[in-house]
């Protein structure tokens, strides 16, 4: 560590050109492999986000009743019936233990209550010699036969629009309370940061569930409720910033060319304490996307049939009780750690590239 | 020291009007009629008019609050809509074991968060440093419940050491599951501030000194690095309780232990307003509570902080 930063400082000292605080960070945040791991993670986990549609096995929502909570890997039989666009919601597959016989244009099989049934070989699809198809499910599948791959897929959207819309409402909040408190001091100061500490004595998590509650079950709710209690953080580190900002001398001399405050605060000053927002930031949308996790495994976040990976984790508990198919419970478990994890990553990486003096 | 007592003691009561204000609010705006909620939607209009003029709902915003603001300066929380009981019998009831198992947690936690924390300082950057802080990191990525089912999975249901549901009326290893989640959070967050402030002490020039003159390895890591180092761990050890008592919410739920964090979850799933808005008043000023205290012994301890 000691050594590659000695090698950093030559490497600044031997560059002829002036270049700007964004830079170096950048170089200091390349050099630190963690949180790099932690960048390229976020930016996967946003690509599969985006890419969802595409990439997902099932839709999320597809419900095979037979199949429900299956195990890992588990393989079933079915007859796929050729796309209606007159009633897209119908259901696409048809469980199927045996076909018996193909008879007149119809195909007679088993279905899973070993009862005979019968369907026009016109509505099915047809492939690789025979109307039944393997359906591979590789994570299993949840109490509505639904395929938790997909649903793992879909939740990452939730999780990170939540986490990443609730936080910027949160940095808005924030900025703009910090700023004026930290600016104006005085009777606004006290006012501001009466409210921080009235916020900050509720434990966050129990604020956002009465929140949530108070509001309504929904997704807008549940940005509404996180973003109105993570500006707290961001508050307090812009008010300190700007009480040591606001004796410097670049503030001064704004104030002698004589111009207005808000032109001070939001052209001089706060550009200048944007490296702790950023940090703090990327602290408050790791324990945003939990907060999101914990009110959806409340029910009170987005509501079903939407996938979220606390919810997922709900629905799965029931069966960690019972003992049985634990991984319904467990993999939204990994994927929300995996998420916060990288993004804790990131953020431990960006504190020490803003501000090289600190320590891990 | 009486002066910074007192003003301490101003503000915390100030904290704590807010605090009410919150929840006051919170239940001002749910939709809906509380005197229906009580009553249920069959109830005939003549009780309905009655329940509301015994709340004061009939009454304008203002007199409600004043209302509201009284009777919780009293300790009279209203009653619950499931039960009918006063919520505040109802919590009362529920604080010895909540307590039990946040102070039990928060003691766990900080003894070994400490002890890992002035390991990974004093061998920096060996395997037992970057080990132990990549576990710190983990245990601050991973939502309580979740880790909470999976301790109930592995120690519960797999390797069955522990009852994963039950009290401790019925025996400390029921304690075992729920405290050591509990602890989990702020352990990590413990020892990642000892790390850091112990890194902090060891580059200042009297550990220096201390180590030329030959003193044992011991003596300069407790006597004189752990000392000075010891100031924010004691910070983030009071705000830990915080977290503990967030947390406690979901671990109770997932280890069926009866304290308030079971008794808030039950009455946000029967939306049960009045009991949902005690259990987050009663937690919010146990923490202000606590605060004060720990601001008055945290001055008491350390002639740097300012008392005037």
């Amino acid at each position: 560590m000691q050594t590659e930063n000695s090698e950093l400082v030559k490497e600044i000292q031997q560059d002829d050109k002036t270049r700007s605080l964004w830079y170096y960070s950048w170089k200091r945040l390349k050099r630190n492999r963690l949180a790099m791991a932690g960048l390229y993670t976020i930016i996967f986990l946003i690509l599969i986000a985006l890419t969802a549609p595409l990439i997902s096995p099932f839709n999320p929502n597809q419900q095979i009743l037979e199949f429900a909570a299956k195990d890992i890997g588990f393989e079933g039989d079915v007859l796929i019936k050729k796309s209606n666009p007159d009633n897209e919601n119908e259901n696409k597959y048809i469980a199927v233990k045996n076909i018996i016989r193909e008879e007149n244009g119809k195909l007679f099989f088993t279905d899973y209550t070993d009862k005979e049934e019968s369907i026009n070989t016109s509505e099915l699809e047809f492939e690789n010699g025979s109307y039944k198809q393997k359906l591979k499910f590789y994570l299993g599948t949840d109490r509505f036969g639904r395929d938790v791959l997909s649903r793992l897929i879909y939740g990452s959207r939730v999780s990170l629009m939540v986490g990443l819309i609730s936080e910027s409402i949160a940095i808005f909040i924030g900025l703009l309370l910090g700023s004026f408190a930290g600016y104006f001091r005085g009777s606004i100061d006290k006012m501001v940061m009466w409210l921080v500490n009235v916020i900050f004595a509720f434990p966050a998590i129990l604020l956002i569930i009465a929140l949530s509650v108070v509001l309504g079950k929904g997704l807008w709710q549940a940005f509404v409720a996180i973003g109105l209690t993570g500006w707290v953080d961001i508050a307090r580190i812009v008010r300190g910033q700007f009480f040591s900002l606001r004796e410097t001398e670049f503030v001064e001399a704004t104030k002698a060319i004589g111009f207005k405050a808000p032109r001070v605060i939001f052209r001089h000053i706060l550009p200048n304490c944007i490296g702790p927002v950023i940090v703090t930031g990327t602290v408050g949308l790791a324990a945003a996307i939990i907060f999101e996790a914990s009110l959806s495994f409340l029910g009170l976040g987005v509501q079903p049939p939407t996938a979220s990976w606390g919810q997922m984790i709900f629905d799965g508990y029931k069966y960690i009780v019972v003992g049985t198919n634990w991984g319904l419970a467990v993999f939204p478990s990994i994927a929300i750690m995996v998420t916060v994890f990288s993004v804790n990553l990131l953020g431990d990486g960006l504190r020490d590239a803003f501000d090289p003096k600190l320590k891990r | 020291m009486w002066t910074y007592i007192v003003r301490n003691l101003f503000n915390s009561l100030i904290i704590i009007i807010g605090v009410l204000t919150v929840t006051f609010c919170l239940l001002y705006i749910v939709p809906g009629d509380p005197a229906r909620m009580m009553l249920g939607q069959r109830a005939d209009v003549a009780s309905v008019e009655a329940v509301r003029e015994e709340l004061g709902l009939n009454k304008p915003v203002y007199i409600q609050y004043v209302r509201f603001m009284t009777n919780a300066f009293k300790g009279d929380l209203g009653r619950s809509y499931a039960t009918n009981r006063e919520v505040i019998a109802t919590i009362l009831e529920k604080v010895p074991a909540t307590a039990l198992l946040s102070i039990s947690a928060l003691f766990l936690s900080s003894l070994i968060g400490i002890i890992i924390g002035i390991i990974s300082a004093v061998k920096q950057y060996t395997f037992w440093d970057n080990a132990s802080m990549v576990v710190a990191l983990f245990g601050i990525s991973f939502p309580q419940f979740s880790f909470g089912l999976i301790m109930a999975l592995v120690f519960g249901h797999l390797l069955k050491w522990f009852p994963i549901s039950g009290y401790i009326n019925s025996g400390f290893i029921y304690l075992i599951l729920p405290m050591v989640t509990l602890a989990f959070r702020p352990l990590a967050i413990t020892a990642r501030i000892t790390r850091s402030s112990m890194l902090d002490a060891m580059s200042q020039d009297f550990v220096r000194t201390a180590k030329a003159k030959g003193l044992s390895t011991y003596k300069v890591v407790f006597k004189h690095t752990l000392r000075n180092a010891l100031n924010p761990v004691i910070t983030t050890i009071s705000a830990s309780l915080a977290a503990t008592l967030g947390g406690v919410f979901f671990i109770e739920y997932i280890f069926n232990w009866p304290g308030i964090g079971l008794l808030a979850i039950d009455s946000i799933f029967k939306l049960d307003f009045p009991m949902i808005q005690g259990t987050v008043l009663f937690s919010a000023i146990v923490f202000v509570i606590i605060n004060f205290f720990v601001d008055i012994i945290y001055a008491a301890l350390d002639p740097k902080v300012k008392l005037s």
